[in-house]
């Protein structure tokens, strides 16, 4: 109910603080919760991250924004972030992302402009999209001090709406999710083959939700 | 910026046509692909509207209707679709339909048009047109072959392109002090330039030594006059089977202007090519005894293996286990006579099918018989009763079992005189049923292995000129090669059986080889052709304007094709110790190799349907 309030309100909060790219965001074209959901523009979105905790690092990000019936791959993009922590071991063998490759990485306060700049008047999808929201809270707090809003659809939380009676949580996860939509297996742990692989779910569940379902029904409170 | 999208790159780098273009190319395709997701049942393209994409099938699969047709095409994953809306300017004719869930890929016009003019295995693959396409998938396999027998020539083989050579009138031990001299095996007797015949150890042995013959008279009266001779432009295949077939070690080579021009060994092939066939073969016609027979022929799978391994293709594996087989039959009636003495009358061995057109692979059962001169008196016939119950005991201890349907020698229907199977096939041409036909048919590839070739040559011709005159024996040939169905629907999907274990699976032999061969015999026949085996026939109904070149170059790959899918899928098989057999799952195959697939049985379609139109008007 005051997700858009709460939104707004934070909106107005950045366009004070001095910060242009942070000015930019607030005074984006952000559409209206009434808006079809099939028309809306978007940005799929994943981190890898070097564990699941409050305090684990950004390694990678990939997004590619999309809007209509296709994605278009042309505007897809990735970037090593450079960190100089030590790696949790257990996440680098799963994502191959060495403390090398971290370290040649581009740095967070660099990559930040730029994810905030594609986000401005999009809305983000993941699948457990509260990880990605969180890891840009986190970003934008670290690196301009600010509470930045975010706009979400979960494709998982979707998936638990148009697939309630799925057993366990396995059925649940990106794969098993898209396999029942005749989507193709791809490697997991690299962040624009994810977020490359949610648009895709995302396009698919769009195409089983009732024709005219707004955004305002689809986004995360 | 990332240089490649992986997700896409990744399947785009196994998928036809895009495999051919390499790492960098890719990478931009990947790049300019906009992704589509389409529910089953949605649109995609509609007919009248403009194009300016080439679709991919990533997961799922679509449906091509033909404006205001019928459905024309169903395309899963790996197939491309909507490019001839892309070569006509943007026209689409046909609209086309997600029929599962499916997702795309679709790469912009500007891009398909530049990688065309670019990279012409690219363009290859979109000259829309089927059998181009075949012959492309043949070109390619053969770029990747090991080592190329079809393009070998011999000339470039021999070692020594000076032979030892004499005149026909010296003595016999002239030419062997010359042999001794430059330490040879074999002497190439000429007059002048010309090859006479040939003088080698063995013949030393067995026609001078042997029969004590006195070593002053003429090496003219005890060589091999008129030896089989290859030309210097044949190729190494054709050696291969020459050898394997005659059991021979030596094969004098001549130059176009009929000139001496080198011998050719066993061994000059086997240090290029390093394969034990030749081996095999000469185990085979060397054999003394039945156990040293039934030894050398369960050889022939290995070598058959080590053939393909090597690299060899198809048509020359098929050629080569052929010229195996028939050295196994011969070498059985040689023996079988050698036991019972020498026939009462002259008589020869006829092998049927697959193995008379010389297209056998490992596995394959007996089908033969005999053709006896004459009427012989109650001796006589248990004599070929005999004869003909030890061949086909040799020979199925030697791996070509007994046949199911009785096709054998030992089988007192088998051993026929040249007029009593006159008058079998007369019966069959003349009052042909459905199930006469279905029996028949294998009857109409005959060779003879063995014995008076006069005798299965005089009657072969008899039997063509008799079927090419009844029209309604042509048709009922027509109407039985019509039963093999094509196992590609109407949407040009692969419409397949389900296996014992329940997998998918096409019968490449009864789907795919037997319609080709069918439709290659039936023509062969109505037009009057003796050849037998099946290129020789395709080759010649073109030849003789009875079949479009192109049709015929069709038919031909499409089988060399699927063959080389066989025998590949075999090799498998005989790998993984299975018993080998034809049944393929297209999951097997790479998308390149389903795409050229569904192709070969395009072609196959046609050429049945041409069948169907043609010959068996009125009853089909």
């Amino acid at each position: 109910m005051f997700a858009r309030w709460r939104f707004e309100r934070r909106l107005r909060s950045l366009a004070a603080a001095g910060h242009r790219v942070l000015q930019d965001y607030a005074a984006a074209d952000w559409p209206d919760r009434s808006c079809a959901a099939s028309t809306a523009p978007y940005l799929a979105l994943d981190f890898e991250l070097d564990g699941l905790g409050i305090e684990a690092h950004l390694l990678q990000v990939g997004w590619v924004p999309f809007q209509g019936s296709s994605i278009c791959l042309a505007e897809a993009h990735s970037v090593d972030i450079r960190s100089k922590a030590d790696l949790d071991t257990a996440a680098v063998t799963i994502h191959g992302i060495g403390e090398q490759r971290a370290a040649r990485g581009q740095k967070l306060r660099e990559v930040a402009p730029r994810l905030a700049k594609e986000l401005s008047g999009r809305i983000l999808i993941a699948h457990a999209a509260d990880i990605e929201v969180s890891a840009i809270e986190r970003m934008a707090a670290s690196v301009w001090g600010v509470q930045l809003p975010v706009r979400s659809i979960c494709t998982l939380a979707l998936e638990r709406k148009l697939r309630p009676n799925l057993v366990g949580t396995e059925a649940y996860r990106l794969g098993p999710s898209r396999a029942r939509y005749g989507l193709p297996e791809y490697e997991a742990h690299d962040a624009l083959t994810d977020a490359i692989a949610a648009a895709e779910l995302f396009q698919a569940q769009l195409s089983r939700v009732p024709a005219g379902v707004t955004l305002g029904e689809l986004e995360q409170t | 910026m990332t240089s490649e999208i992986k997700a896409v790159a990744n399947f785009l780098a196994q998928t036809a046509p895009f495999q051919f273009l390499g790492e960098e190319r890719i990478a931009s395709i990947s790049r300019n692909v906009e992704v589509r997701y389409a529910r089953s049942g949605s649109e995609i393209i509609r007919a009248g509207e403009h194009n300016d994409h080439l679709f991919v099938v990533r997961s799922g699969a679509v449906e091509l209707r033909l404006a205001g047709d019928e459905l024309t095409a169903r395309l899963g994953t790996g197939s491309t679709f909507a490019y001839p809306s892309l070569l006509r300017g943007g026209e689409v004719h046909n609209t086309t339909t997600a029929s599962e869930d499916t997702l795309l890929y679709t790469i912009p016009a500007e891009q398909f048009h530049a990688l065309r003019d670019e990279v012409p295995a690219f363009r290859q693959f979109f000259a829309e047109d089927e059998a181009a396409r075949i012959k492309h998938a043949l070109d390619n396999r053969k770029q990747t072959s090991a080592f190329q027998l079809d393009t070998k020539r011999l000339g470039d083989l021999i070692v020594n392109t000076n032979p030892v050579s004499c005149p026909p009138d010296i003595a016999i031990a002239s030419a062997v002090s010359l042999m001794h001299e430059h330490d040879v095996s074999t002497l190439a007797i000429c007059d002048g330039q010309r090859l006479q015949g040939i003088f080698t150890d063995k013949d030393l042995r067995n026609r001078v030594v042997a029969e004590r013959v006195a070593l002053d008279i003429p090496v003219r009266d005890v060589m091999t006059a008129s030896p089989q001779t290859l030309s210097t432009e044949a190729t190494a295949a054709e050696a291969m089977a020459l050898m394997a077939a005659g059991g021979f070690r030596h094969i004098p080579l001549v130059s176009a202007d009929g000139a001496l021009a080198g011998v050719l060994s066993a061994t000059d092939i086997l240090s290029a090519i390093g394969n034990n066939a030749i081996d095999t073969g000469t185990a085979i016609t060397r054999a003394r005894t039945g156990d040293a027979l039934i030894e050398a022929a369960k050889r022939v799978p290995e070598s058959f293996a080590a053939m393909t391994a090597s690299g060899l293709q198809a048509s020359h594996a098929m050629q080569f286990t052929s010229a195996l087989g028939e050295a196994v039959h011969r070498r059985a009636a040689e023996l079988a006579e050698e036991e019972l003495g020498a026939p009462p009358c002259p008589y020869g061995l006829v092998v049927f099918g697959s193995l008379a057109r010389r297209e056998q692979l490992v596995g394959s059962d007996q089908d033969n018989g005999l053709v006896i001169a004459e009427d012989t008196d109650s001796a006589g016939a248990s004599y070929f009763e005999a004869l003909g119950t030890r061949i086909s005991d040799l020979l199925d201890a030697s791996g070509y079992v007994y046949c199911k349907g009785g096709i054998m020698a030992k089988n007192a229907g088998q051993r026929l005189t040249q007029e009593a199977w006159l008058d079998r096939y007369e019966k069959w041409i003349a009052e042909p049923t459905e199930d006469r036909i279905l029996k028949a048919t294998i009857f109409f590839d005959m060779r003879c292995v063995h014995g008076e070739a006069d005798l299965v040559r005089s009657l072969r011709r008899e039997v063509v000129a008799k079927a090419a005159s009844s029209s309604i024996f042509i048709s009922y040939l027509a109407r039985d090669a019509l039963r093999n169905k094509v196992p590609l629907g109407i949407f040009r999907n692969l419409v397949l059986e389900k296996s014992d274990d329940g997998q998918k699976v096409f019968d490449s032999k009864a789907q795919a080889i037997m319609p080709i061969v069918d439709i290659a015999r039936t023509l062969a026949l109505a037009h009057g052709r003796t050849e037998i085996s099946t290129a020789d026939r395709l080759a010649a109904l073109a030849r003789e304007g009875k079949m479009s070149e192109d049709d015929s170059q069709s038919l031909t790959d499409a089988m060399l094709f699927v063959n080389e899918l066989r025998i590949a899928h075999q090799v498998r098989q005989v790998e993984s110790g299975m018993q080998p057999d034809n049944l393929i799952s297209p999951y097997s195959l790479s998308p390149l190799e389903r795409d050229y697939l569904k192709d070969a049985f395009a072609v196959i379609r046609n050429g049945v349907d041409a069948l169907r139109r043609n010959y068996a008007g009125g009853i089909a």
